[in-house]
């Protein structure tokens, strides 16, 4: 049997991140496995607002001070996972002045700095506000990026000894004489990074405490151990914009509804979001009602978004929990408290504790809550330091101008890549030289994409989170296969084929619920592209049997080369080396092309 | 009747501090974006012809002074607004509208929404002039909608590369979803020269000493002579390219002795009096000083269809400013410009121009990165010397009728890429087709590389010259040993190349026409 572990936690999101950094800094043995990637689930899927905590001024202080305490701490550990835009809570006529007042108060209530501004100050800073918003409540929300929050907090727990599972979902939770004992995984690829076409294999993890933080998920995890966890996931749509029509968080202020939030993140703008309560996380209807809905609601704010390119639109699911026999009717109304239940006081069921609910603002808080709790449970002594001690790439800010000058890059690009590295864009970009753009929309260079590739093998979703590498106006059309030829050098032919499309097809589901106006004209260009040049609606390599090559080979005119039952003279070479096409097609241009096909064939 | 005919309207350069804030003249109250296109009505309602008390100064003083006119006589043609500049404090706004540029602090344009338009297909970059030639540009894809899409308010860094785009707008035509690339490239290039180039630096003073031509040519024109021989003098000429970094090979322009304006005022203005048929003449500054016969062959060509020709008090057009960033300089030029037009527009004249790059620049440049009152109207107002002949006169009968020029003509003609721009890339040719005794051979679509003031630098001489290859061996190959182009800075590079003397459409108009 396996050795044991001190501690497994399971789930890859904010919360299990941040956990497992809290635990491997504070010299416990730990193991974080996720069935996805980093991110895989509603961390991936969030909105990017790093709370002030203005939007629970009202409804819910504690949440809010709880926002404001940990927004200043991760602007100081994770600088370079945050954007310091600021934030406005705006109104417009028909908003209520008394809710405007009481919003104030709340924040002024929770130590949350804020300051009233006039519609005129309003639109000097955001001059795309609408012309009748009448004044602001301006504040320090903040735009976080959750991918390379994540991935930084399990950098850092690697580098203190922990190890890091992905794309290994727990199968089951092993309870031994009334405890929780472990967990048996599954390694989709078998362990270690990801690479597409490994053999899976399984594995069971003994250890002493399990933590689940699966999120929306906990439920599942509840039931492998036996235990009931009444998770209520609630659904969110969030629409992306091509660019950024405000470079600060725009909310609407009035109580609780549908679209009212605008996040300025990275390149983007995301709109957002709606709250509907749904039976199943991962099955769940996407409707286009939705985000017609972001988009109307939300131009009242910023009528500029009416005519603006939409890229994509996801959807994300809260894991709201509430404790038994509460009986909330509207998912608005569940709070938006965390809550850390011990099995063995709640279920007699010790060797476990769940951790749901909450706010990716508030991940480290709830690490260190339940980081504490596991501490005391095992009777290990030691202290949190989460708080003071910064996340690696954010120990120093990068240096624009010595990027440009020492890697050649041009200037926004070293922004870029200075944004999204921090500390560590000399390391990373010290690699390669020439260090060319792989996706232009982003500005993503070679160094930065096989810098991702280093840590997550042939999986391009997580090179995609890393760097951002195909999340522009293109959407992958023009770059998932230069992305995907950087595996090239390491990986066999088949496995980047499998990571390019895997990639494509990630990005093709968003953008179908933005195929209207520009990003249909760009869908259309990206399909007639990667069908007309890389042969992708009728590539040979994915067809079922296995191309005759030896008959293209051998050229036309050759006895092998005959045999695909043409009429006309002369095709039939043509007609072997594109795989099958129907013969009318291959035969038509058959009769010119066999020069060339020969030709070809004896290069 | 002589109208407009002062010196040229120059001597009320703007003051010095002017310069200092250049587009935030007229600070809009914070809140209110400065008025834009969106917002300003769109017709213009000229007045009842007096000028306002206030309106009279400083131009009109001194062209009122120089030019012995009569300032009363001219209508005041801005609608009642009171500057050239205004319209910007008009209290009840839209709420419904929004100006989708014009908001960047400190009067910076926000084009990162023209990024939404583009898919990335790339067509701007292939037909890129100087991506051709230059390794080192990253092309009109990178500089225009990926740049802008990468920007956040405050980054105020933009690629220097910038200054290697020749501004000759072949991206904007071969785009094919509406990107507003030159637009972007002319912004990016003016905060760019604004923030980031040094403001000392010997290429900065270069520049700026290139995109003023007009300053330095209303000076050498006063001693044109003594000018032109100095300019291309042996010891000045190494002077120039070793401190400026101005390319040896080229030769300075000679300047005319007598500018087209000089002549026009000599010969008492116009010949031709009609209210309905009048047109207001933007020479630009190169057929002013250098080429006062293009001027010429316009005011007679135009007199033979019976027009009226104004010739409004101007300045220069931009196209050179745009082309080195300086957008300031431009402005305070385009707001003399606006004004002057505007009224002439309000006297019923539309604008003509004989450079394409002059024509380009106020339909399509003015009102995209400037905010005066009357820009739109304007642009619409204003067309190419034979692209309005060819609209409103039968202009192919006439030369019909006239039966060709003296002498038998041949021409190898070049299309500037501005031209292009404006879909005048054909109407030389197609004009002359039938003519008897002239044959007028299309050199092809490339671009003559010299783009203005491009070609005019040390450092870019090369690739300006590799650009114009292609230009050159098709002159070479044609039949006629003389060019023809509507650019001037396009006939000083084909002249460059070739050694062929260059002309001018309007001028073998006039011949054919016997005008
Ligand atoms: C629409 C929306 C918008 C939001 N916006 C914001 C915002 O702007 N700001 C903010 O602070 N918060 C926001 N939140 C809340 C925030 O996103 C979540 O509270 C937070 O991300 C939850 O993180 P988590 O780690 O608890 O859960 P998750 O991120 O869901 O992590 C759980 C992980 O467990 C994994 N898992 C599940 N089952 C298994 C298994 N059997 N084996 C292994 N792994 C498993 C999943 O794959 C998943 O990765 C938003 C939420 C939603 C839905
Ligand atoms: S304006 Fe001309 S030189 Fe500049 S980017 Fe466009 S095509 Fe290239
Ligand atoms: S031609 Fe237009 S759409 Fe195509 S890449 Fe260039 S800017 Fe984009």
């Amino acid at each position: 049997m396996d050795r044991q572990v001190d501690v497994v936690v399971v789930g890859g999101g904010s919360t299990g991140c941040g956990v497992v950094r809290d635990l491997a800094r504070r010299g416990l043995d730990t193991v974080l496995v996720e069935k996805g990637n980093l991110t895989h689930g509603t961390t991936g899927r969030m909105h990017g607002l790093l709370h002030s905590g203005g939007r629970y001024a009202v409804s819910d202080q504690k949440s809010a001070e709880e926002c404001i305490e940990e927004n200043m701490v991760l602007r100081d550990i994770a600088a370079h996972c945050v954007e310091e835009t600021g934030g406005l809570f705006v109104k417009r006529p028909e908003d209520s002045e008394e809710y405007f007042q009481e919003k104030l108060e709340g924040c002024r209530a929770c130590d949350i700095p804020a300051e009233v501004i006039d519609g005129e100050e309003a639109r000097r800073r955001e001059p795309y506000l609408a012309r009748d918003v009448e004044k602001a409540i301006a504040l320090p929300d903040g735009a976080v990026d959750p991918f390379r929050l994540c991935v930084s907090n399990a950098a850092d727990a690697r580098e203190h000894g922990a190890r890091i599972e992905t794309h290994a979902p727990v199968t089951d939770v092993l309870v031994e004489d009334g405890e929780v004992v472990g967990v048996e995984i599954e390694h989709e690829t078998g362990p270690g990074k990801r690479v597409h076409r490994e053999p899976g294999t399984t594995e069971e993890i003994r250890a002493r405490h399990v933590v689940n933080a699966t999120g929306a998920w906990a439920g599942n995890i509840g039931e492998m151990a036996g235990v009931d966890v009444e998770v209520r996931p609630s659904k969110g749509v969030m629409t992306v914009m091509n660019t950024r029509q405000v470079d600060t968080v725009i909310n609407r202020c009035r109580p609780k509804g549908d679209a009212d939030i605008i996040v300025p993140h990275e390149t983007a703008c995301i709109l957002g979001t709606t709250d509907e309560e749904v039976d199943d996380p991962e099955d769940y209807p996407e409707e286009d009602w939705e985000v017609d809905l972001m988009i109307e609601t939300l131009s009242e704010l910023v009528p500029a978004l009416e005519d603006a390119r939409t890229l994509r639109s996801f959807w994300g699911v809260r894991p709201l929990y509430e404790p038994p026999g509460t009986g909330t009717e509207d998912p608005t109304d569940i709070t938006r408290d965390y809550f850390l239940l011990d099995h063995g006081d709640r279920d007699d069921l010790p060797g476990m504790t769940t951790i749901v609910g909450g706010k990716l603002t508030t991940y480290r808080m709830m690490a260190e809550s339940i980081s504490d709790h596991v501490c005391e449970t095992l009777g290990h002594e030691a202290t949190c330091d989460t708080a003071d001690a910064p996340l690696p790439g954010s120990e120093n800010p990068a240096r624009m101008e010595e990027l440009m000058d020492e890697f050649g890059l041009r200037s926004p690009v070293a922004r870029r890549s200075g944004q999204r590295l921090g500390s560590r864009a000399d390391d990373v970009l010290d690699e390669y030289d020439p260090n060319p753009i792989v996706c232009n929309c982003e500005s993503v260079t070679r160094a930065e994409v096989q810098d991702a590739v280093d840590e997550a093998g042939s999986d391009l979703n997580a090179v995609r989170l890393r760097t951002r590498a195909s999340m522009g106006n293109c959407q992958g059309g023009f770059c998932t296969h230069r992305i995907a030829s950087e595996l090239a050098q390491e990986y066999p032919e088949p496995v980047v084929r499998d990571a390019e499309d895997e990639l494509y097809q990630e990005r093709w589901k968003g953008q179908r619920h933005a195929l209207w106006g520009e990003q249909l004209s760009q869908a259309m260009l990206n399909h007639m592209l990667h069908a007309t040049t890389m042969n992708r609606d009728g590539d040979p390599a994915n067809l079922d049997e296995s191309v005759d090559f030896d008959a293209f080979d051998a050229g036309a005119g050759s006895p092998d080369a005959s045999g695909s039952g043409s009429d006309e003279a002369g095709s039939t070479g043509t007609a072997a080396a594109d795989g099958g096409r129907a013969t009318g097609d291959a035969s038509a241009d058959g009769g010119r092309a066999t020069g060339d096909a020969t030709a070809d064939g004896g290069r | 009747m002589t109208r407009h005919t002062d010196d040229d309207g120059s001597a009320e350069e703007s003051s010095e501090d002017d310069r200092g804030n250049g587009r935030g003249r007229g600070e809009p109250a914070p809140g209110v974006p400065e008025a834009g296109r969106d917002e300003q009505p769109s017709i213009f309602v000229p007045d009842d012809g007096e000028v306002p008390e206030s309106d009279a100064v400083g131009a009109r003083d001194s062209e009122a002074a120089a030019g012995g006119d009569d300032a009363a006589a001219r209508a005041a043609t801005d609608g009642g607004v009171e500057s050239a500049t205004g319209g910007t404090d008009s209290t009840d706004l839209d709420p419904d509208a929004y100006d989708p540029v014009d908001v960047f602090p400190g009067g910076d344009l926000d084009l990162r929404e023209g990024a939404d338009s583009c898919y990335k297909c790339t067509s701007c970059d292939t037909s890129c002039p100087v991506a051709e030639v230059d390794d080192e540009f990253p092309g009109p894809k990178f500089q225009g909608p990926e740049q802008w899409r990468l920007k956040r308010k405050g980054d105020h860094d933009i690629d220097e590369s910038i200054t290697s785009c020749s501004n000759c707008m072949r991206c904007d035509d071969a785009c094919p979803s509406s990107v507003p690339l030159s637009q972007m490239h002319n912004e990016a290039r003016g905060q760019f020269v604004e923030r980031q180039m040094e403001k000392l630096s010997v290429e900065y003073i270069r520049n700026r000493l290139l995109a003023n031509y007009r300053t330095s040519a209303r000076l050498a024109s006063m001693f044109p002579r003594t000018a032109s021989f100095a300019m291309n003098f042996g010891p000045a000429r190494w002077a120039m390219e070793k401190v400026m970094g101005i390319p040896k090979e080229r030769d300075f322009p000679e300047f005319a002795t007598e500018t087209f304006r000089e002549w026009w005022k000599a010969r008492g203005g116009a010949k031709v009096e009609n209210p309905d048929k009048r047109v207001a003449y933007f020479h630009g500054c190169y057929s002013n000083y250098n080429t006062p016969e293009v001027g010429k062959a316009m005011v007679r060509v135009y007199e033979h269809f019976g027009y009226e020709v104004m010739v409004p008090p101007q300045k220069c057009s931009g196209t050179p400013m745009f082309a080195n960033g300086m957008l300031d300089d431009a402005r305070r030029h385009a707001e003399t410009n606006v004004e002057n037009l505007v009224e002439a527009i309000g006297e019923g004249a539309d604008v003509i121009a004989s450079c394409t790059s002059c024509s380009m620049s106020l339909r399509q440049e003015y009102p995209e990165l400037f905010d005066l009152h009357g820009i739109e109207d304007l642009a619409e107002h204003t067309f190419e010397a034979m692209e309005y002949l060819r609209i409103h006169e039968d202009l192919e009968g006439e030369l019909d009728a006239a039966g060709g020029p003296d002498e038998e003509r041949e021409l190898a003609y070049h299309a500037p890429c501005h031209a292009r721009n404006q879909g005048l890339a054909r109407q030389a040719v197609e004009t002359f087709r039938d003519v008897d005794g002239v044959t007028v051979e299309d050199v092809g679509d490339s671009c003559s590389g010299i783009s203005g003031t491009y070609g005019w630098k040390e450092e870019k001489y090369e690739k300006s010259m590799e650009i114009g290859e292609e230009m050159f061996e098709h002159m070479e190959d044609a039949e006629g040993d003389v060019g023809m182009t509507e650019c001037p800075t396009c006939a000083m590079q084909m002249e460059h190349g070739t050694g062929y003397e260059i002309e001018h459409p309007l001028q073998l108009l006039e011949d054919s026409l016997g005008a």
